[in-house]
Protein backbone atom coordinates (compact mmCIF):
# COMPACT_ATOMS: atom_id res chain seq x y z
CA UNK A 1 0.00 0.00 0.00
CA UNK A 2 2.82 2.33 1.08
CA UNK A 3 4.50 1.50 -2.22
CA UNK A 4 1.64 2.27 -4.16
CA UNK A 5 0.69 5.39 -2.65
CA UNK A 6 5.13 6.45 -3.30
CA UNK A 7 4.40 5.82 -7.00
CA UNK A 8 1.01 7.50 -7.39
CA UNK A 9 1.32 10.48 -5.33
CA UNK A 10 4.28 11.97 -7.46
CA UNK A 11 2.12 11.18 -10.71
CA UNK A 12 -0.34 12.43 -9.55
CA UNK A 13 1.47 15.96 -8.62
CA UNK A 14 3.25 15.84 -11.52
CA UNK A 15 0.02 15.68 -13.89
CA UNK A 16 -1.65 18.08 -11.59
CA UNK A 17 -1.23 21.58 -13.50
CA UNK A 18 0.68 24.50 -11.78
CA UNK A 19 -1.57 27.39 -10.92
CA UNK A 20 -1.60 29.89 -13.61
CA UNK A 21 0.21 33.52 -13.18
CA UNK A 22 -0.10 37.04 -14.15
CA UNK A 23 -1.29 40.05 -12.57
CA UNK A 24 -3.97 39.85 -10.34
CA UNK A 25 -4.59 43.32 -10.18
CA UNK A 26 -6.88 45.70 -12.74
CA UNK A 27 -5.49 44.86 -16.07
CA UNK A 28 -5.90 47.62 -19.14
CA UNK A 29 -7.06 46.25 -22.54
CA UNK A 30 -4.45 46.73 -25.64
CA UNK A 31 -5.36 48.99 -28.35
CA UNK A 32 -6.17 46.35 -30.22
CA UNK A 33 -8.69 44.93 -27.42
CA UNK A 34 -10.59 48.42 -27.27
CA UNK A 35 -10.53 48.46 -30.93
CA UNK A 36 -12.60 45.43 -31.20
CA UNK A 37 -14.52 46.20 -28.03
CA UNK A 38 -15.90 49.31 -30.22
CA UNK A 39 -16.56 47.35 -33.13
CA UNK A 40 -18.10 44.22 -32.51
CA UNK A 41 -19.48 45.77 -29.15
CA UNK A 42 -17.52 42.94 -27.03
CA UNK A 43 -14.23 41.58 -26.78
CA UNK A 44 -13.30 38.18 -25.03
CA UNK A 45 -9.78 38.94 -23.21
CA UNK A 46 -7.89 36.64 -21.09
CA UNK A 47 -6.82 37.46 -17.80
CA UNK A 48 -4.89 34.99 -15.41
CA UNK A 49 -6.09 31.89 -17.09
CA UNK A 50 -10.37 33.03 -17.54
CA UNK A 51 -11.66 33.62 -20.50
CA UNK A 52 -13.74 37.86 -19.78
CA UNK A 53 -16.44 38.96 -21.51
CA UNK A 54 -15.92 42.90 -21.96
CA UNK A 55 -18.78 44.36 -23.60
CA UNK A 56 -20.25 48.06 -23.71
CA UNK A 57 -24.04 48.09 -23.12
CA UNK A 58 -26.49 50.41 -25.00
CA UNK A 59 -25.94 53.24 -22.46
CA UNK A 60 -22.49 52.76 -23.33
CA UNK A 61 -21.63 51.28 -20.09
CA UNK A 62 -18.36 48.95 -19.99
CA UNK A 63 -19.31 45.33 -18.21
CA UNK A 64 -17.22 42.72 -17.41
CA UNK A 65 -17.95 39.01 -16.83
CA UNK A 66 -17.07 35.66 -17.11
CA UNK A 67 -16.89 34.32 -21.01
CA UNK A 68 -17.26 31.04 -19.71
CA UNK A 69 -20.84 29.81 -19.59
CA UNK A 70 -21.80 27.99 -16.61
CA UNK A 71 -23.20 25.13 -18.17
CA UNK A 72 -20.12 22.93 -19.77
CA UNK A 73 -18.06 25.64 -20.12
CA UNK A 74 -18.22 27.36 -23.88
CA UNK A 75 -17.52 30.85 -24.64
CA UNK A 76 -20.93 32.83 -24.70
CA UNK A 77 -20.88 36.21 -26.73
CA UNK A 78 -22.71 39.17 -26.52
CA UNK A 79 -26.05 40.14 -28.83
CA UNK A 80 -26.17 43.96 -28.70
CA UNK A 81 -29.86 43.73 -30.64
CA UNK A 82 -31.48 41.78 -27.60
CA UNK A 83 -29.36 42.64 -25.11
CA UNK A 84 -28.71 39.51 -23.62
CA UNK A 85 -25.80 36.88 -23.74
CA UNK A 86 -25.90 33.85 -25.17
CA UNK A 87 -23.90 30.66 -25.19
CA UNK A 88 -24.57 28.72 -28.75
CA UNK A 89 -23.34 25.61 -27.69
CA UNK A 90 -26.92 24.59 -25.41
CA UNK A 91 -28.80 28.03 -26.04
CA UNK A 92 -28.39 29.22 -22.76
CA UNK A 93 -29.13 33.10 -22.33
CA UNK A 94 -28.34 35.42 -19.50
CA UNK A 95 -28.60 38.88 -18.61
CA UNK A 96 -26.55 41.61 -18.71
CA UNK A 97 -26.13 40.85 -14.93
CA UNK A 98 -25.07 37.56 -15.14
CA UNK A 99 -28.60 35.99 -14.32
CA UNK A 100 -29.72 32.87 -16.23
CA UNK A 101 -32.79 33.99 -18.67
CA UNK A 102 -33.32 30.50 -20.39
CA UNK A 103 -31.93 27.17 -20.88
CA UNK A 104 -29.84 24.91 -19.38
CA UNK A 105 -26.83 26.74 -17.01
CA UNK A 106 -27.28 25.86 -13.14
CA UNK A 107 -25.59 28.59 -12.83
CA UNK A 108 -25.18 32.62 -13.55
CA UNK A 109 -22.14 33.61 -14.99
CA UNK A 110 -19.82 35.40 -12.22
CA UNK A 111 -19.14 39.28 -12.69
CA UNK A 112 -15.77 41.16 -12.66
CA UNK A 113 -15.05 44.92 -12.09
CA UNK A 114 -14.86 47.13 -15.63
CA UNK A 115 -14.81 50.63 -16.41
CA UNK A 116 -13.69 53.08 -19.25
CA UNK A 117 -11.42 55.25 -17.99
CA UNK A 118 -11.94 59.13 -19.20
CA UNK A 119 -8.70 58.72 -21.31
CA UNK A 120 -10.30 55.96 -23.39
CA UNK A 121 -8.57 52.95 -21.87
CA UNK A 122 -10.29 50.11 -20.47
CA UNK A 123 -9.89 48.25 -17.22
CA UNK A 124 -10.82 45.17 -15.48
CA UNK A 125 -10.09 43.70 -12.48
CA UNK A 126 -11.07 39.96 -12.30
CA UNK A 127 -11.82 40.06 -8.54
CA UNK A 128 -15.60 38.69 -8.48
CA UNK A 129 -18.23 41.20 -7.61
CA UNK A 130 -21.08 40.07 -5.76
CA UNK B 1 1.08 -34.30 -36.65
CA UNK B 2 3.63 -36.72 -37.19
CA UNK B 3 6.95 -35.61 -37.82
CA UNK B 4 7.35 -36.92 -42.05
CA UNK B 5 4.52 -34.98 -43.03
CA UNK B 6 5.84 -31.45 -41.09
CA UNK B 7 6.92 -29.07 -44.01
CA UNK B 8 10.91 -28.36 -43.33
CA UNK B 9 10.20 -24.80 -41.89
CA UNK B 10 7.85 -25.91 -39.27
CA UNK B 11 9.83 -28.94 -38.22
CA UNK B 12 12.46 -26.21 -37.95
CA UNK B 13 10.31 -23.81 -35.83
CA UNK B 14 8.86 -26.91 -33.65
CA UNK B 15 12.33 -27.80 -32.76
CA UNK B 16 12.98 -24.35 -31.21
CA UNK B 17 9.42 -23.17 -29.96
CA UNK B 18 7.17 -26.45 -29.88
CA UNK B 19 4.37 -24.79 -32.00
CA UNK B 20 2.91 -28.49 -32.75
CA UNK B 21 0.14 -27.89 -30.10
CA UNK B 22 -0.56 -25.00 -31.19
CA UNK B 23 -1.37 -26.13 -34.80
CA UNK B 24 -2.82 -29.27 -33.38
CA UNK B 25 -5.29 -26.74 -31.42
CA UNK B 26 -5.76 -24.50 -34.32
CA UNK B 27 -6.92 -27.74 -36.49
CA UNK B 28 -9.28 -28.51 -34.22
CA UNK B 29 -11.44 -25.55 -33.80
CA UNK B 30 -14.43 -24.92 -34.50
CA UNK B 31 -17.26 -22.20 -34.91
CA UNK B 32 -20.61 -23.10 -33.50
CA UNK B 33 -23.20 -23.14 -36.35
CA UNK B 34 -26.56 -22.80 -34.42
CA UNK B 35 -30.19 -20.99 -34.39
CA UNK B 36 -28.65 -18.00 -35.44
CA UNK B 37 -26.87 -16.09 -38.47
CA UNK B 38 -22.95 -16.76 -38.25
CA UNK B 39 -22.73 -13.18 -39.49
CA UNK B 40 -22.55 -12.04 -36.04
CA UNK B 41 -19.28 -13.87 -35.67
CA UNK B 42 -17.56 -11.49 -38.24
CA UNK B 43 -17.91 -8.56 -36.86
CA UNK B 44 -15.60 -8.72 -33.92
CA UNK B 45 -12.95 -9.31 -37.10
CA UNK B 46 -14.25 -6.68 -39.17
CA UNK B 47 -13.52 -3.97 -35.88
CA UNK B 48 -10.19 -5.26 -35.43
CA UNK B 49 -9.74 -5.02 -39.36
CA UNK B 50 -10.52 -0.93 -39.25
CA UNK B 51 -8.09 -1.05 -36.07
CA UNK B 52 -4.99 -2.14 -37.63
CA UNK B 53 -5.89 0.39 -40.51
CA UNK B 54 -5.99 3.04 -37.88
CA UNK B 55 -2.57 2.00 -36.44
CA UNK B 56 -0.86 2.02 -39.98
CA UNK B 57 -2.58 5.33 -41.00
CA UNK B 58 -1.97 7.29 -38.02
CA UNK B 59 1.83 5.93 -38.27
CA UNK B 60 1.72 7.78 -41.74
CA UNK B 61 -0.03 11.07 -40.35
CA UNK B 62 2.96 11.10 -37.56
CA UNK B 63 5.53 11.61 -40.22
CA UNK B 64 4.39 14.92 -41.20
CA UNK B 65 2.00 16.02 -37.89
CA UNK B 66 2.95 18.38 -35.48
CA UNK B 67 1.71 19.30 -31.85
CA UNK B 68 1.83 22.90 -31.02
CA UNK B 69 -0.26 25.76 -31.26
CA UNK B 70 1.10 27.18 -34.37
CA UNK B 71 1.86 23.80 -36.06
CA UNK B 72 -1.16 21.59 -35.45
CA UNK B 73 -3.86 23.14 -37.70
CA UNK B 74 -0.80 24.39 -40.31
CA UNK B 75 0.55 20.96 -40.46
CA UNK B 76 -2.47 18.77 -40.88
CA UNK B 77 -3.59 21.65 -43.79
CA UNK B 78 0.41 20.52 -45.23
CA UNK B 79 -0.75 16.87 -45.40
CA UNK B 80 -4.03 17.93 -47.04
CA UNK B 81 -2.60 20.47 -49.39
CA UNK B 82 0.80 19.65 -50.03
CA UNK B 83 1.50 15.76 -49.09
CA UNK B 84 0.97 13.72 -51.51
CA UNK B 85 -1.61 11.27 -51.32
CA UNK B 86 -2.19 13.09 -47.61
CA UNK B 87 -5.90 13.66 -48.21
CA UNK B 88 -6.23 10.41 -48.74
CA UNK B 89 -4.26 9.17 -45.54
CA UNK B 90 -6.40 11.26 -43.56
CA UNK B 91 -9.36 10.37 -45.06
CA UNK B 92 -8.42 6.81 -44.93
CA UNK B 93 -7.85 7.50 -41.04
CA UNK B 94 -11.06 9.15 -40.27
CA UNK B 95 -13.25 7.23 -42.05
CA UNK B 96 -11.93 4.02 -40.61
CA UNK B 97 -12.05 5.68 -37.11
CA UNK B 98 -15.71 5.90 -37.66
CA UNK B 99 -16.58 2.15 -39.01
CA UNK B 100 -14.66 0.86 -36.53
CA UNK B 101 -16.86 2.32 -34.29
CA UNK B 102 -19.73 1.31 -36.18
CA UNK B 103 -18.81 -2.53 -36.12
CA UNK B 104 -17.94 -2.47 -32.45
CA UNK B 105 -21.06 -0.94 -31.67
CA UNK B 106 -23.25 -3.85 -33.72
CA UNK B 107 -20.12 -6.33 -32.36
CA UNK B 108 -21.24 -5.04 -28.39
CA UNK B 109 -24.94 -5.20 -29.60
CA UNK B 110 -24.77 -8.80 -31.39
CA UNK B 111 -22.94 -10.03 -28.43
CA UNK B 112 -25.09 -8.66 -25.82
CA UNK B 113 -28.65 -9.72 -28.04
CA UNK B 114 -27.09 -13.73 -28.71
CA UNK B 115 -26.21 -13.89 -24.82
CA UNK B 116 -22.73 -14.46 -25.46
CA UNK B 117 -21.88 -13.13 -22.33
CA UNK B 118 -23.23 -16.05 -20.06
CA UNK B 119 -20.51 -18.23 -18.55
CA UNK B 120 -17.62 -18.88 -18.60
CA UNK B 121 -17.46 -15.77 -20.90
CA UNK B 122 -17.87 -12.72 -18.70
CA UNK B 123 -14.59 -11.54 -18.47
CA UNK B 124 -14.20 -11.59 -22.46
CA UNK B 125 -17.51 -9.44 -22.41
CA UNK B 126 -15.99 -7.03 -19.62
CA UNK B 127 -12.82 -6.91 -21.44
CA UNK B 128 -14.88 -5.83 -24.41
CA UNK B 129 -16.71 -3.41 -22.58
CA UNK B 130 -13.29 -1.74 -21.24
CA UNK B 131 -12.19 -1.68 -25.01
CA UNK B 132 -15.62 -0.01 -26.66
CA UNK B 133 -14.82 2.75 -23.82
CA UNK B 134 -10.91 2.74 -24.69
CA UNK B 135 -12.21 3.18 -28.84
CA UNK B 136 -14.41 6.30 -27.34
CA UNK B 137 -11.29 7.56 -25.83
CA UNK B 138 -9.21 7.00 -29.22
CA UNK B 139 -12.11 9.36 -30.85
CA UNK B 140 -12.42 11.86 -28.42
CA UNK B 141 -9.16 12.31 -27.65
CA UNK B 142 -7.84 12.34 -31.37
CA UNK B 143 -10.88 14.88 -32.09
CA UNK B 144 -8.79 17.94 -30.50
CA UNK B 145 -5.74 17.18 -32.58
CA UNK B 146 -6.33 19.14 -35.84
CA UNK B 147 -7.08 22.02 -33.59
CA UNK B 148 -9.68 23.44 -35.23
CA UNK B 149 -13.17 25.47 -33.70
CA UNK B 150 -15.25 22.58 -34.25
CA UNK B 151 -12.58 20.20 -32.16
CA UNK B 152 -12.07 23.06 -29.60
CA UNK B 153 -15.05 23.83 -28.68
CA UNK B 154 -16.95 19.95 -28.91
CA UNK B 155 -13.32 19.53 -26.59
CA UNK B 156 -14.57 22.17 -23.95
CA UNK B 157 -17.89 20.67 -23.94
CA UNK B 158 -16.77 17.10 -23.30
CA UNK B 159 -14.53 17.74 -20.55
CA UNK B 160 -16.29 19.76 -18.75
CA UNK B 161 -18.47 17.09 -18.02
CA UNK B 162 -15.40 15.57 -15.53
CA UNK B 163 -16.13 18.33 -13.34
CA UNK B 164 -18.98 16.98 -12.22
CA UNK B 165 -17.64 13.29 -10.78
CA UNK B 166 -18.10 13.91 -6.47
CA UNK B 167 -15.11 15.22 -5.02
CA UNK B 168 -12.14 15.14 -7.44
CA UNK B 169 -14.44 16.64 -10.20
CA UNK B 170 -12.44 19.85 -10.28
CA UNK B 171 -9.17 17.91 -9.83
CA UNK B 172 -9.48 15.76 -12.61
CA UNK B 173 -10.69 18.39 -15.39
CA UNK B 174 -7.42 20.16 -14.76
CA UNK B 175 -5.25 16.82 -14.72
CA UNK B 176 -7.45 16.06 -18.18
CA UNK B 177 -6.98 19.97 -19.51
CA UNK B 178 -3.44 20.81 -18.35
CA UNK B 179 -5.14 23.42 -16.56
CA UNK B 180 -8.29 24.93 -15.76
CA UNK B 181 -9.79 25.62 -19.35
CA UNK B 182 -8.95 23.66 -23.01
CA UNK B 183 -5.75 25.38 -24.41
CA UNK B 184 -2.76 23.69 -26.48
CA UNK B 185 -1.56 21.90 -23.04
CA UNK B 186 -5.02 19.82 -23.33
CA UNK B 187 -3.64 19.01 -26.69
CA UNK B 188 -0.44 17.93 -25.44
CA UNK B 189 -2.06 15.42 -23.36
CA UNK B 190 -4.83 14.37 -25.26
CA UNK B 191 -1.97 13.54 -28.18
CA UNK B 192 0.12 11.63 -25.84
CA UNK B 193 -2.90 9.82 -24.98
CA UNK B 194 -3.90 9.13 -28.67
CA UNK B 195 -0.30 7.83 -29.59
CA UNK B 196 1.00 6.20 -26.85
CA UNK B 197 -1.32 5.67 -23.55
CA UNK B 198 -4.74 4.12 -25.41
CA UNK B 199 -2.56 2.35 -28.50
CA UNK B 200 -0.56 0.50 -25.70
CA UNK B 201 -4.13 -0.17 -23.65
CA UNK B 202 -6.14 -1.26 -26.64
CA UNK B 203 -3.08 -3.64 -27.88
CA UNK B 204 -2.68 -5.43 -24.62
CA UNK B 205 -6.61 -5.55 -24.12
CA UNK B 206 -6.99 -6.74 -27.85
CA UNK B 207 -4.32 -9.40 -26.45
CA UNK B 208 -6.52 -10.95 -23.77
CA UNK B 209 -9.89 -10.07 -25.37
CA UNK B 210 -8.35 -12.67 -28.24
CA UNK B 211 -7.07 -15.17 -25.68
CA UNK B 212 -10.40 -15.34 -24.35
CA UNK B 213 -11.64 -16.16 -27.16
CA UNK B 214 -9.60 -18.82 -28.44
CA UNK B 215 -9.09 -20.27 -25.35
CA UNK B 216 -12.85 -20.64 -24.81
CA UNK B 217 -14.26 -20.37 -28.36
CA UNK B 218 -17.13 -18.66 -29.81
CA UNK B 219 -20.59 -18.86 -27.79
CA UNK B 220 -23.08 -21.31 -28.80
CA UNK B 221 -27.00 -19.70 -28.96
CA UNK B 222 -28.68 -20.22 -25.82
CA UNK B 223 -29.68 -23.74 -24.62
CA UNK B 224 -26.86 -25.46 -26.50
CA UNK B 225 -23.92 -26.25 -24.44
CA UNK B 226 -22.63 -27.27 -27.67
CA UNK B 227 -23.72 -26.67 -30.74
CA UNK B 228 -24.86 -29.49 -32.96
CA UNK B 229 -22.63 -28.65 -36.15
CA UNK B 230 -19.62 -27.09 -35.90
CA UNK B 231 -17.46 -24.88 -38.92
CA UNK B 232 -13.49 -25.64 -38.81
CA UNK B 233 -12.27 -22.05 -37.87
CA UNK B 234 -9.07 -22.62 -40.31
CA UNK B 235 -9.09 -22.87 -43.06
CA UNK B 236 -13.14 -22.30 -43.61
CA UNK B 237 -13.92 -19.44 -41.11
CA UNK B 238 -10.31 -17.77 -41.41
CA UNK B 239 -10.80 -17.53 -45.26
CA UNK B 240 -14.25 -15.95 -45.04
CA UNK B 241 -12.76 -13.28 -42.18
CA UNK B 242 -10.02 -12.89 -44.85
CA UNK B 243 -12.62 -11.90 -47.59
CA UNK B 244 -14.89 -10.02 -45.51
CA UNK B 245 -11.60 -7.86 -44.55
CA UNK B 246 -11.30 -7.31 -48.20
CA UNK B 247 -14.86 -6.38 -49.01
CA UNK B 248 -14.08 -3.76 -45.89
CA UNK B 249 -11.32 -2.27 -47.88
CA UNK B 250 -12.99 -1.73 -50.68
CA UNK B 251 -15.42 -0.42 -48.87
CA UNK B 252 -13.33 1.73 -46.61
CA UNK B 253 -10.83 2.76 -50.53
CA UNK B 254 -14.64 3.44 -51.87
CA UNK B 255 -15.27 5.89 -49.23
CA UNK B 256 -12.27 7.87 -48.71
CA UNK B 257 -12.43 8.52 -52.11
CA UNK B 258 -15.99 9.59 -52.89
CA UNK B 259 -16.57 11.56 -49.45
CA UNK B 260 -12.94 12.16 -48.18
CA UNK B 261 -14.18 14.77 -45.67
CA UNK B 262 -17.24 12.38 -44.34
CA UNK B 263 -20.65 12.24 -45.57
CA UNK B 264 -21.59 15.45 -44.10
CA UNK B 265 -23.62 14.43 -41.53
CA UNK B 266 -23.53 15.94 -37.75
CA UNK B 267 -20.63 14.10 -35.99
CA UNK B 268 -19.37 12.54 -39.43
CA UNK B 269 -17.16 15.41 -41.00
CA UNK B 270 -14.01 16.06 -40.60
CA UNK B 271 -13.34 19.18 -42.72
CA UNK B 272 -10.56 21.37 -41.74
CA UNK B 273 -12.21 24.58 -40.92
CA UNK B 274 -10.74 27.23 -39.20
CA UNK B 275 -8.25 26.97 -36.46
CA UNK B 276 -8.85 27.14 -32.95
CA UNK B 277 -9.47 30.33 -31.15
CA UNK B 278 -10.03 29.93 -27.53
CA UNK B 279 -10.65 33.71 -27.46
CA UNK B 280 -13.10 33.39 -30.09
CA UNK B 281 -17.39 32.85 -28.95
CA UNK B 282 -18.71 29.47 -29.43
CA UNK B 283 -21.14 29.51 -32.63
CA UNK B 284 -24.28 27.42 -33.50
CA UNK B 285 -24.26 23.36 -35.00
CA UNK B 286 -21.33 22.56 -32.47
CA UNK B 287 -21.60 18.79 -32.18
CA UNK B 288 -19.29 15.95 -30.69
CA UNK B 289 -18.95 12.72 -32.94
CA UNK B 290 -22.30 11.07 -33.48
CA UNK B 291 -21.37 8.25 -30.91
CA UNK B 292 -21.35 11.03 -28.46
CA UNK B 293 -25.08 13.02 -29.65
CA UNK B 294 -26.92 10.94 -27.42
CA UNK B 295 -25.10 12.23 -24.23
CA UNK B 296 -25.36 15.85 -25.61
CA UNK B 297 -29.28 15.83 -26.18
CA UNK B 298 -29.49 14.31 -22.37
CA UNK B 299 -27.20 17.02 -21.39
CA UNK B 300 -29.72 19.43 -23.06
CA UNK B 301 -33.13 17.79 -22.16
CA UNK B 302 -31.93 18.19 -18.21
CA UNK B 303 -32.90 21.32 -16.62
CA UNK B 304 -30.27 23.69 -14.46
CA UNK B 305 -31.55 22.18 -11.10
CA UNK B 306 -33.41 18.88 -10.27
CA UNK B 307 -33.28 17.06 -6.80
CA UNK B 308 -31.14 18.98 -5.52
CA UNK B 309 -28.57 18.37 -8.16
CA UNK B 310 -27.13 20.17 -10.78
CA UNK B 311 -28.52 19.25 -14.41
CA UNK B 312 -25.25 18.06 -15.64
CA UNK B 313 -24.20 16.69 -12.78
CA UNK B 314 -27.62 14.53 -12.66
CA UNK B 315 -27.08 13.92 -16.21
CA UNK B 316 -24.17 11.95 -15.89
CA UNK B 317 -24.83 10.23 -12.99
CA UNK B 318 -27.88 8.76 -14.96
CA UNK B 319 -25.60 8.21 -18.11
CA UNK B 320 -22.58 6.32 -15.07
CA UNK B 321 -25.78 3.78 -14.15
CA UNK B 322 -26.82 2.88 -17.16
CA UNK B 323 -23.55 2.30 -18.27
CA UNK B 324 -22.48 0.06 -15.23
CA UNK B 325 -25.34 -1.56 -15.48
CA UNK B 326 -24.82 -2.59 -19.11
CA UNK B 327 -21.36 -3.71 -17.91
CA UNK B 328 -22.94 -5.92 -15.07
CA UNK B 329 -25.60 -7.41 -17.75
CA UNK B 330 -23.49 -11.07 -17.22
CA UNK B 331 -24.22 -11.06 -13.75
CA UNK B 332 -27.37 -9.38 -13.56
CA UNK B 333 -29.28 -12.01 -16.48
CA UNK B 334 -29.44 -15.01 -14.05
CA UNK B 335 -31.47 -17.00 -16.78
CA UNK B 336 -29.01 -16.70 -19.35
CA UNK B 337 -26.59 -17.74 -16.61
CA UNK B 338 -28.46 -21.02 -16.50
CA UNK B 339 -28.10 -21.05 -20.50
CA UNK B 340 -31.71 -20.33 -20.56
CA UNK B 341 -33.36 -18.01 -22.77
CA UNK B 342 -33.96 -14.52 -21.19
CA UNK B 343 -36.24 -12.20 -23.23
CA UNK B 344 -36.48 -9.52 -20.94
CA UNK B 345 -32.47 -9.20 -21.19
CA UNK B 346 -33.25 -8.88 -25.09
CA UNK B 347 -35.41 -6.49 -25.17
CA UNK B 348 -34.00 -4.41 -22.45
CA UNK B 349 -30.89 -4.03 -25.73
CA UNK B 350 -33.08 -3.34 -28.16
CA UNK B 351 -34.93 -0.63 -25.57
CA UNK B 352 -31.18 0.36 -25.31
CA UNK B 353 -31.32 0.90 -28.97
CA UNK B 354 -34.05 2.87 -29.20
CA UNK B 355 -33.03 5.43 -26.30
CA UNK B 356 -30.11 6.28 -27.91
CA UNK B 357 -31.31 6.43 -31.26
CA UNK B 358 -34.34 9.26 -30.49
CA UNK B 359 -31.77 11.10 -28.45
CA UNK B 360 -29.62 10.77 -31.74
CA UNK B 361 -32.01 12.02 -33.92
CA UNK B 362 -32.86 14.54 -31.83
CA UNK B 363 -29.23 16.13 -31.48
CA UNK B 364 -29.33 16.05 -35.62
CA UNK B 365 -32.28 18.34 -35.28
CA UNK B 366 -34.20 16.43 -37.92
CA UNK B 367 -37.51 18.08 -38.35
CA UNK B 368 -36.35 21.75 -37.35
CA UNK B 369 -38.16 24.60 -39.05
CA UNK B 370 -36.77 28.16 -39.79
CA UNK B 371 -33.19 28.88 -39.19
CA UNK B 372 -33.32 28.79 -35.31
CA UNK B 373 -33.39 25.34 -34.21
CA UNK B 374 -33.79 26.05 -30.92
CA UNK B 375 -36.82 28.29 -31.03
CA UNK B 376 -39.76 26.54 -28.94
CA UNK B 377 -41.57 25.96 -32.45
CA UNK B 378 -38.34 24.56 -33.82
CA UNK B 379 -37.69 22.31 -30.69
CA UNK B 380 -41.29 21.13 -30.44
CA UNK B 381 -41.33 19.86 -34.21
CA UNK B 382 -37.88 18.30 -33.96
CA UNK B 383 -39.60 16.45 -30.62
CA UNK B 384 -42.58 15.68 -32.75
CA UNK B 385 -40.52 14.61 -36.13
CA UNK B 386 -38.53 12.25 -34.40
CA UNK B 387 -41.30 10.91 -32.47
CA UNK B 388 -42.33 9.38 -35.45
CA UNK B 389 -39.26 7.88 -36.72
CA UNK B 390 -38.63 5.73 -33.16
CA UNK B 391 -41.79 4.66 -33.46
CA UNK B 392 -41.30 3.37 -37.27
CA UNK B 393 -37.99 2.14 -36.37
CA UNK B 394 -39.73 0.57 -32.87
CA UNK B 395 -42.62 -0.68 -34.63
CA UNK B 396 -40.70 -2.47 -37.33
CA UNK B 397 -38.23 -3.77 -34.85
CA UNK B 398 -41.36 -5.28 -32.98
CA UNK B 399 -43.00 -6.55 -35.91
CA UNK B 400 -39.55 -8.58 -37.05
CA UNK B 401 -38.83 -9.75 -33.27
CA UNK B 402 -42.64 -10.99 -33.07
CA UNK B 403 -43.11 -12.47 -36.56
CA UNK B 404 -39.46 -14.26 -37.42
CA UNK B 405 -38.15 -14.33 -33.94
CA UNK B 406 -41.47 -15.23 -32.01
CA UNK B 407 -40.35 -12.41 -29.01
CA UNK B 408 -43.12 -12.01 -26.66
CA UNK B 409 -41.02 -9.70 -24.54
CA UNK B 410 -41.91 -5.89 -25.30
CA UNK B 411 -42.12 -4.48 -21.91
CA UNK B 412 -38.62 -2.19 -22.12
CA UNK B 413 -39.25 -1.52 -25.82
CA UNK B 414 -42.61 -0.56 -25.65
CA UNK B 415 -41.47 1.94 -22.56
CA UNK B 416 -38.80 3.57 -24.77
CA UNK B 417 -41.72 3.87 -27.65
CA UNK B 418 -44.13 5.27 -25.02
CA UNK B 419 -41.48 7.67 -23.83
CA UNK B 420 -41.15 9.01 -27.58
CA UNK B 421 -44.77 9.25 -27.84
CA UNK B 422 -45.51 10.89 -25.10
CA UNK B 423 -42.69 13.40 -25.59
CA UNK B 424 -42.91 14.00 -29.41
CA UNK B 425 -46.48 13.70 -29.68
CA UNK B 426 -48.17 14.64 -26.73
CA UNK B 427 -45.96 17.39 -25.63
CA UNK B 428 -44.87 16.18 -22.33
CA UNK B 429 -41.34 17.34 -21.43
CA UNK B 430 -38.28 14.61 -21.94
CA UNK B 431 -37.48 14.00 -18.25
CA UNK B 432 -41.76 13.33 -17.12
CA UNK B 433 -42.33 11.62 -19.94
CA UNK B 434 -39.59 9.36 -19.27
CA UNK B 435 -40.73 9.00 -15.83
CA UNK B 436 -44.61 8.25 -16.74
CA UNK B 437 -43.08 5.74 -19.11
CA UNK B 438 -41.12 3.92 -16.67
CA UNK B 439 -44.19 3.11 -14.78
CA UNK B 440 -45.39 0.30 -16.22
CA UNK B 441 -42.03 -1.45 -16.70
CA UNK B 442 -41.76 -1.14 -12.41
CA UNK B 443 -45.09 -2.47 -12.42
CA UNK B 444 -44.72 -5.53 -15.12
CA UNK B 445 -40.84 -6.34 -13.56
CA UNK B 446 -42.55 -6.16 -10.30
CA UNK B 447 -45.56 -8.66 -11.62
CA UNK B 448 -43.24 -11.04 -13.20
CA UNK B 449 -41.14 -11.29 -10.69
CA UNK B 450 -43.21 -12.39 -7.90
CA UNK B 451 -45.17 -14.72 -10.71
CA UNK B 452 -41.79 -16.49 -10.94
CA UNK B 453 -40.77 -16.48 -7.30
CA UNK B 454 -44.23 -18.19 -6.46
CA UNK B 455 -43.44 -20.98 -10.05
CA UNK B 456 -40.13 -21.44 -7.87
CA UNK B 457 -41.82 -22.31 -4.82
CA UNK B 458 -44.65 -24.30 -6.19
CA UNK B 459 -41.76 -26.38 -7.87
CA UNK B 460 -40.07 -26.41 -4.51
CA UNK B 461 -43.35 -28.09 -2.74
Amino acid sequence: MGWLASVLYPVGRYLTPLPETGPTGPVNLTRGEIGKLEQDGFVIVPVVGKRVLVLEDSEGDIRALSARCTHEGCTVQYVADDSLIWCACHNAKFDLEGGVISGPPPKPLPRFYGERRDDGSVVINVVEQA
Amino acid sequence: MSNDTKSPLLSWLDERYQVSPLIEFLRHKEVPIGAHSMAWYFLGGATLFFFMVQIVTGVLLLMYYQPGEATSWESLRYIMTKVPFGWLVRSFHCWSAHLMIICLVAHMFSTMLLKAYRPPRELTWVTGYVLFAVALGFGFSGYLLPWNELSYFATVVGTDSVKSVPVVGNWLLEVMRGGPDVTINTLYRFFALHVIILPLACFALVGIHLLFIQRQGMAAPVGECHAPRGMKFFPSFAVRDLLLWLACLFLLVALSTVAPYGPNIPGMEWELGSKANPLAPAYPGIKPEWYFLWIYQLLKEFPPHLLGLEGPQLCLLLVSVLMGAWAAVPWMDRQARRNQPSPGFSDFGFAAILFISYLTLKAWDIGAVGNDVDAPASVASVARTCAWWELGLGGAIIAIRYTVYEHRWFLFSGAALLHAGLHGLAGIGYLAAGLVAMLPVVAGVVMIYRAQSRGEETAGA
